[in-house]
């Protein structure tokens, strides 16, 4: 009558989860954590390039989430609003890394003329020169600036449109489009920089042998 | 109508059980006192963060923040025949009126609330007949009333407003802010904040505040006024269509040149750019007058 | 056709990323190999990373032991009513504002099934080209449910508690003057989407105007107050 019922919670759909939720059912927050762990925790993951610090703040996320759950009023999707408490937990770990309080907008680079790199337009054919594979380009997204990586995780690893982004990062469209676009490009830097420090360390490795040899 | 009238706080003597020691450091402590004939006083411990939630059929909700780590709610019902309710659950606190009998009369079913919270406190209130106002609370909030007014002064964070009628004023706050209604009027003014948007249907919204560098403020009715005030060091994107009414323009706008340039124009519009345009500004009416405005 | 520097290319690189390709910029990309790399390398780097999502793992099992353990500490975890609800049904159990504690159905699905009752009489009554694209279009859009209104009051029936609230007169007096406001918003709204079938922004405020007004229904039938 006035007790919560239990439902197998395998079958529970997502809105009577949250319902449930609100009322402090325990099945029910267990079934939300099934549903959205992997995305969260997935995203920590390349926000932070480490499996400890990506479970604790995957935990902080669905603590915070829970603890305001009440407040969910059903009116955006809860997978937009979950990922928005995601990228707020992970960019303020990274912003008390960092050592300063700088707002989001702060966290990229600053303005550039739009559209452009700053130099080497041109330039070798990344692909062609097999630079573009799993741990070169993972290694290039580490380095970029917390907004930029934001974006770029968010599109391009997890397929989220840009109205979606919006949302989660509290930015307009516009907004979402060229941070991502600057991502992109200072992805093509970095990784054209690392060729060239290849090629130098490749360069110095044959002149060392051919001086060495006499 | 019950005639209870509302007593602040700070004239009434303080809780008894305070003074005499008794407090036990522990999150699920709640302290009650009645003092007066209905008024009741309550305090909880809580944490960082804690949710408050209150949901209340009608009656003046005054929120304000404090430096304790203790949320304290002075409750006066008007009438015996309704009860105030205060729940503490780890790091929430419940706040619920209801009935004791099946005959209150929908007009005796009313309310009234005093409640210092922490500042980093996330509230969510419904309430809706009387005022709601809320000062210095920095959490984010979600507000719901039917014919009440909301106030915010100082607050931020992700502040959410809805009310069918109610008006809403939001002063001096900062974060991202959400306002919905059929026929409140708005106005929000001395604003820090990077995302407004504010819907109303019949109601006029007022914008006097900060254009933050990529900002967006999304402004939107279907008659009455819109009006923005901008000075000469804002920089701003800014498109505004009215279907049947009129913009009135002080802005000395560059037209733009991208995307929204391809877009069919209707009834009224004006598009372009102050300065370097990096806040963006959409504002949109069915009928209504849309005002540009220099401040003074 | 003018043509296009490489220096004019690059702003028109971000819109070409985002699938708008006017005619000097493919032009300047058929005939540049510079302009046309930088495309590859970026077109690569999308997919490179579209492919990550594939490997997504869920978080080791220890984060869900360890959150468990804080949402009982917080006492966030209920598993019954609260104490002070229980009493309150054992005195009163047909009546009390409870709008806010219980819902008698989720406000989404009840204010969809409004919704989804008046799309469907508006566009019975709208042309019959495009009604079905327009429909499915926004529907998905506004994100409501779809389900027919049949089974979701069914479902509202089986779950709800039958609570009815009354509301004070200022509260109801708001609620179908309000209500008066949008109807009327409606009838100007139809007259100019039917005189101006183009115009997506009378459209749009149309749409708009159906979504409150199912709000409103909503919160209207969660006090008890005579609907229609």
């Amino acid at each position: 009558m006035a007790r919560t019922r239990r439902i197998d919670t395998g079958e529970l759909p997502e809105a009577e989860a949250i319902r449930l939720a609100q009322q402090g059912d325990a099945a029910a927050f267990e079934r939300l954590y099934r549903l959205h762990n992997r995305r969260v925790y997935s995203l920590c993951l390349r926000m932070v390039g480490n499996t400890a610090e990506a479970e604790d703040l995957t935990q902080e996320a669905f603590l915070q989430l829970f603890r305001k759950i009440a407040t969910f009023r059903g009116e955006s999707a809860f997978s937009t609003w979950l990922h928005r408490l995601a990228v707020n937990v992970v960019l303020m770990k990274l912003r008390k890394k960092s050592g300063n309080e700088s707002s989001l907008e702060e966290l990229t680079e600053p303005d550039e003329e739009s559209g452009g790199p700053r130099r080497d337009f041109g330039g070798p054919d990344l692909r062609l020169s097999g630079s573009i594979d799993r741990v070169n380009l993972q290694r290039a997204v580490e380095q970029l600036p917390p907004g930029y990586k934001s974006v770029f995780v968010l599109h391009d690893v997890q397929g989220y449109e840009h109205n979606e982004i919006a949302e989660i990062m509290a930015c307009s469209i516009g907004n979402s489009k060229s941070q991502l676009h600057k991502a992109r490009m200072r992805l093509r830097e970095l990784l054209h920089e690392a060729l060239r420090a290849q090629a130098r360390e490749d360069r110095k490795a044959a002149s060392a042998e051919t001086g060495g040899k006499d | 109508m019950s005639t209870s009238h509302f007593v602040p706080a700070q004239w009434l003597p303080k809780s008894k059980w305070k003074t005499a020691g008794l407090l036990v450091p522990s999150l699920l402590l709640c302290s009650a006192v009645s003092a007066g004939p209905r008024r009741q006083e309550q305090h909880f411990k809580v944490a960082a963060h804690p949710v408050i939630t209150i949901h209340n059929p009608n009656g003046l909700i005054t929120v304000k923040a404090w430096t304790k780590s203790e949320v304290m709610i002075i409750s006066t019902p008007a009438s015996d025949r309704i009860e105030v309710d205060a729940e503490q659950m780890g790091n929430r606190v419940d706040v619920s009126t209801r009935e004791l009998s099946d005959s209150v009369a929908p007009d005796d079913m009313r309310a009234d609330f005093q409640i210092n919270v922490p500042e980093d406190a996330e509230l969510q209130i419904h309430n809706d007949a009387g005022n709601v106002s809320v000062a210095n609370v920095l959490g984010d909030m979600n507000v719901e009333t039917v014919a009440a007014g909301v106030d915010l002064e100082d607050a931020a964070g992700y502040l959410s407003v809805k009310t069918v009628g109610g008006s809403f004023t939001c002063v001096r706050c900062a974060g991202r802010i959400e306002a919905s209604s059929i026929s409140g009027n708005f106005r929000l003014l001395n604003l820090r904040s990077y995302h407004v948007w504010a819907q109303t249907s019949s109601g006029n919204i007022l914008f006097n505040g900060e254009f933050l560098p990529n900002g967006t403020y999304s402004l939107k009715n279907y008659s009455g006024v819109i009006e923005v005030r901008f000075s000469p060091g804002d920089s701003f994107d800014l498109s505004a269509t009215s279907l049947k009414g009129k913009v009135n323009n002080e802005a000395k706008l560059t037209p733009s040149t991208h995307q929204r340039h391809f877009m069919p124009r209707w009834g009224n519009a004006l598009f372009g750019t102050f300065n370097e345009g990096r806040a963006k500004i959409e504002m949109t009416s069915f009928d209504g007058t849309i005002n540009i405005l220099k401040r003074d | 056709m003018a043509t296009i520097t490489c220096r004019e290319f690059r702003s028109y690189l971000a819109p070409w990323m985002e699938g708008e390709r006017s005619e000097d910029a493919q032009a300047h990309v058929r005939a540049c190999p510079n302009c046309s790399s930088v495309i590859r390398d970026l077109e690569a780097i999308h997919t490179e990373a579209r492919s990550w999502s594939a490997s997504e793992q869920d978080a080791p099992e220890r984060v869900w032991t360890a959150l468990r353990t804080q949402l009982e500490q917080e006492g966030l975890i209920r598993d019954t009513i609260p104490a002070s609800v229980d009493r309150a049904q054992a005195a009163a159990p047909r009546t009390g504002w409870f709008a806010g504690l219980f819902p008698r159905l989720p406000r989404p699905v009840l204010a969809g099934a409004y919704l989804a009752a008046l799309v469907a009489v508006a566009f019975a009554l709208s042309g019959p080209v495009n009604r079905r694209v327009n429909e499915a279009r926004w529907l998905k859009g506004t994100q409501i449910s779809t389900s027919p209104l049949s089974a979701q009051l069914n479902f509202a029936e089986q779950n709800s508690s039958s609570y009815v609230t009354r509301s004070n007169s200022v509260v109801s007096a708001s609620l179908h003057q309000n209500l008066a406001i949008v109807d009327n918003y409606i009838a100007l709204c139809e007259k100019s989407v039917s005189e101006e079938p183009q115009n997506e922004v009378a459209r749009d405020y149309l749409y708009e105007a159906y979504q409150q007004k199912a709000d409103l229904l909503t919160q209207m039938t969660e006090r008890g107050e005579n609907v229609q």
